[in-house]
C-alpha cells in the first residue's frame, strides 16, 4: 500500500536534489512528475496518520474520494503541461517540483494549519512563477495580495483554534456543527477572505489581470488549470465540508460568487487579447464554482471544477504559444492563424466548447447536472445568473473562434488571403498534449459513464445538498 | 491585555498596506501585519501563571500548569515563512528598481485599462 505522503515528499526530495544537481533538474522535473503520475493511480482511500499522533491531535491526510479526484487532477494536468512545454522551463523546474509538492499537500491534508503552510508554499511557488513574464511589478502586486489573503486565513483559523481547541478539519466540523453559526461569523469570514484571493472571487482578485495577462505557454496553463483547480479544491473542502455558514453569510457569500461570474464574463466580453478573454473568463469559472461549493453542491462544482480545468489547460496552452511564437495575442492580429495549425484549432475550439457546456463535450454533462442540482434545492435565482452567464460567455467564445478560423472583415468572403502573416509555430509535443485533453472531453461528453464510474463512489458520496464531511473521526485505524 | 497589541499592530500593518507607495515600506507594513499576528497566536496560548512547556528535572510531574505550546509551535512556523515571503517581496522590489529605476509604485504605474 503506497502512503500518500510520498506524493508531496518526493517532488520535495526531488526538488532539494535538483539545486545540488544543476545540469540534471529538467530531467529530475519529469521523473516527478511521471512517479507521482504513477502513484496516484496506485493509491487506496483512507485517512493516513503522520507522525504517530492519533487524530484530533496530529497531522494526517485525507484520501476520500474528494481528494482522490483533487490529486488525480492535479497531477495528470500537471504532468500534460511539463510535457507540453519543456522548452520554456527555463530555470523553473526546482519550483515547479515545490508547486507539485504543495499542491498536493494543499488537498491533501486533514489539518487546518497544515493547510496554511502548504498554501503558503504553493502561493510562493506562484509568485515566483509569475514573474516569468519578467513584469516583475504585477509579481510584487501578488505577493503582497497573496501574503495579506493567508494571513487573514491564519487569523481566522486561530481565532477558531482559541474557541474550539482543535486544528483538525473533521473534528472542527463535528465541534462548529454544536455551535450557532451566527457566532462563528468573523473566523469564517476572515478564513473565506484569505482564500478568496487565490480563488480570484471579486473583490480580492485584483492581482489576477497583471499576472495573467503575460503569463506564457507553461505557466498559463499551470496557473490556470492546476493552480485554479488546487485553490478550489481547498475552497469546497473548507466551506462545504468543514465550516458551517450561517443562512445569511451563505447567502450574501453565493451572491458574491455569482457577482464574479457576471463581472468576469462580462469583462471577458469587452476584451479583445486572447489571453485577458482567458483570464476574465477564469474569474468568472471561479466565481461560478464557488457559488456551488457555498449552496453545498459538492458533486456538480467538483464537475464543473474539472471541466474548467482541463478547458483551461488547452486554451492558455495555444493562447500562451500563440503569444510567445508571434508576440501578439491579439485576436485581430491573428485572424485565420487556425487555418495552419488545423490540429490544435480543433482541440482549441473543443475546449473552448466545452467550456460553454455545448453537447458532445463533458462541458454539457456538467452544466446540465450544475443546472439540474441547483433546481433541486430549490433555488431559482441563481440558474438564471448562470445561463445569462453562459450566453455571454458562448457569445465571445464564439466570435474568437469566428476570427481564428475565418480571416478577413464581416460582410466579405473569407479567404485565406486574409489570413495573419505572422509566423505561428506550434511544436508536436503541445500539438499531442491538446490531442490527448480534447479527447478526455470528447470521452466526457459521449460517455459520460466512463468518467462517472470513477467518481461513481464520489458520486453517493459527494452528492448531498447538505455539506458532509465523509470520513471516519478517529480514522480507519 | 497582549491581544489588542497585536490586533493593533495588524491594524497598523494594514493601514501601511493600503497608505504607502513605495515598495520596502509596503514590504515593511506586511511584516508588521505578520508580528501583529505572530503576537495575537502567541496570546492565544496564554495560560495565567503557567510555565513554560519544557519538562525538566524539577518539573516532571503532572499538577504543573503549562501555558499551550501548540501556538508557540504554530508561530514558529509562521516565522519562517514570513521570511521567506519577505525574502522574495525585496527580491522582486530589486528587480522593479532595475526595471524601472523607482521603487515608487506611483511613479511606475499601474496596468492600461485600454
Amino acid at each position: 500500500m503506497v502512503n500518500p505522503v510520498l506524493l508531496i515528499a518526493l517532488p520535495l526530495l526531488l526538488a532539494f536534489v535538483s539545486i545540488v544537481f544543476k545540469a540534471y533538474k529538467n530531467n529530475l522535473l519529469v521523473f516527478g512528475t511521471l512517479l507521482n503520475a504513477g502513484l496516484v493511480l496506485t493509491l487506496n482511500k483512507g485517512q493516513y496518520i503522520i507522525g504517530g499522533f492519533q487524530p484530533p491531535f496530529g497531522i494526517n491526510l485525507v484520501l476520500d474520494d474528494f481528494a482522490l479526484t483533487g490529486i488525480l487532477i492535479i497531477n495528470g494536468l500537471f504532468l500534460v503541461i511539463t510535457l507540453m512545454s519543456l522548452e520554456k522551463l527555463e530555470g523553473f523546474a526546482s519550483v515547479l517540483l515545490v508547486a507539485l509538492a504543495g499542491l498536493n499537500g494543499l488537498v491533501l491534508t486533514g489539518d487546518l494549519f497544515n493547510l496554511f503552510v502548504f498554501l503558503e508554499i504553493t502561493a510562493i511557488t506562484a509568485y515566483i512563477l509569475s514573474s516569468a513574464s519578467k513584469e516583475y511589478r504585477y509579481a510584487f502586486n501578488y505577493l503582497v495580495l497573496g501574503t495579506l489573503g493567508s494571513g487573514l486565513y491564519l487569523f481566522g483559523l486561530i481565532v477558531l483554534y482559541a474557541v474550539f481547541g482543535t486544528l483538525n478539519m473533521a473534528d472542527l466540523s463535528v465541534k462548529m456543527a454544536a455551535v450557532d453559526a451566527s457566532q462563528l461569523v468573523l473566523p469564517s469570514l476572515l478564513i473565506f477572505i484569505g482564500l478568496a484571493v487565490e480563488v480570484k472571487i471579486l473583490p480580492f482578485n485584483g492581482w489576477v489581470k497583471g499576472v495573467y495577462s503575460g503569463t506564457n505557454s507553461l505557466v498559463g496553463p499551470l496557473f490556470a488549470s492546476v493552480y485554479a483547480a488546487g485553490m478550489l479544491f481547498v475552497f469546497g473542502r473548507i466551506f462545504a465540508q468543514v465550516i458551517p455558514l450561517g443562512t445569511y453569510l451563505r447567502t450574501s457569500l453565493v451572491v458574491l460568487g455569482a457577482l464574479t461570474l457576471l463581472a468576469g464574463e462580462v469583462a471577458a466580453l469587452s476584451k479583445t487579447r486572447i489571453r485577458e478573454i482567458l483570464l476574465y473568463s477564469s474569474i468568472g469559472q471561479s466565481g461560478l464554482i464557488a457559488a456551488l461549493f457555498l449552496s453545498g453542491l459538492v458533486f456538480v462544482a467538483v464537475m464543473q471544477l474539472v471541466n474548467n480545468a482541463l478547458s483551461k489547460a488547452i486554451l492558455f496552452t495555444v493562447a500562451g504559444q500563440m503569444a510567445d511564437s508571434t508576440g501578439t495575442d491579439e485576436g485581430e492580429e491573428l485572424q485565420g492563424a487556425f487555418l495552419e495549425h488545423k490540429i490544435a484549432g480543433v482541440g482549441f475550439t473543443i475546449a473552448a466548447l466545452s467550456l460553454i457546456g455545448l453537447p458532445l463535450f463533458y462541458g454539457f454533462i456538467s452544466k446540465m447536472n450544475l443546472l439540474f442540482g441547483i433546481f433541486y434545492s430549490d433555488n431559482y435565482w441563481l440558474p438564471v445568473v448562470i445561463l445569462l452567464g453562459t450566453v455571454i460567455e458562448g457569445t465571445y467564445m464564439v466570435r474568437l473562434l469566428v476570427k481564428l478560423w475565418t480571416p478577413g472583415d464581416e460582410g466579405i468572403v473569407s479567404e485565406k488571403a486574409f489570413a495573419t502573416e505572422r509566423p505561428l509555430t506550434i511544436q508536436s509535443s503541445k500539438v499531442m498534449g491538446i490531442v490527448v485533453l480534447s479527447v478526455v472531453l470528447l470521452i466526457g461528453g459521449l460517455l459520460p459513464a466512463v468518467i462517472q464510474d470513477n467518481l461513481t463512489d464520489s458520486g453517493s458520496l459527494l452528492d448531498e445538498v447538505t455539506p458532509a464531511y465523509l470520513f471516519d473521526l478517529k480514522g480507519g485505524q | 491585555m497582549i491581544q489588542y497589541a497585536g490586533i493593533m499592530l495588524i491594524l497598523i500593518g494594514i493601514y501601511g498596506l493600503l497608505t504607502q507607495s513605495n515598495i520596502i515600506k509596503i514590504i515593511v507594513s506586511l511584516n508588521i501585519f505578520e508580528l501583529g499576528l505572530n503576537v495575537f497566536i502567541i496570546s492565544v496560548g496564554f495560560v495565567r501563571e503557567g510555565i513554560a512547556p519544557i519538562l525538566t528535572s524539577v518539573n516532571n510531574h503532572n499538577g504543573l500548569v503549562f501555558v499551550d505550546p501548540l501556538p508557540q509551535a504554530l508561530v514558529l512556523t509562521a516565522i519562517v515563512i514570513g521570511l521567506g515571503t519577505t525574502a522574495l517581496g525585496l527580491a522582486f522590489a530589486r528587480s522593479i528598481y532595475r526595471q524601472h529605476g523607482t521603487l515608487n509604485l506611483d511613479e511606475i504605474g499601474g496596468p492600461s485599462n485600454g
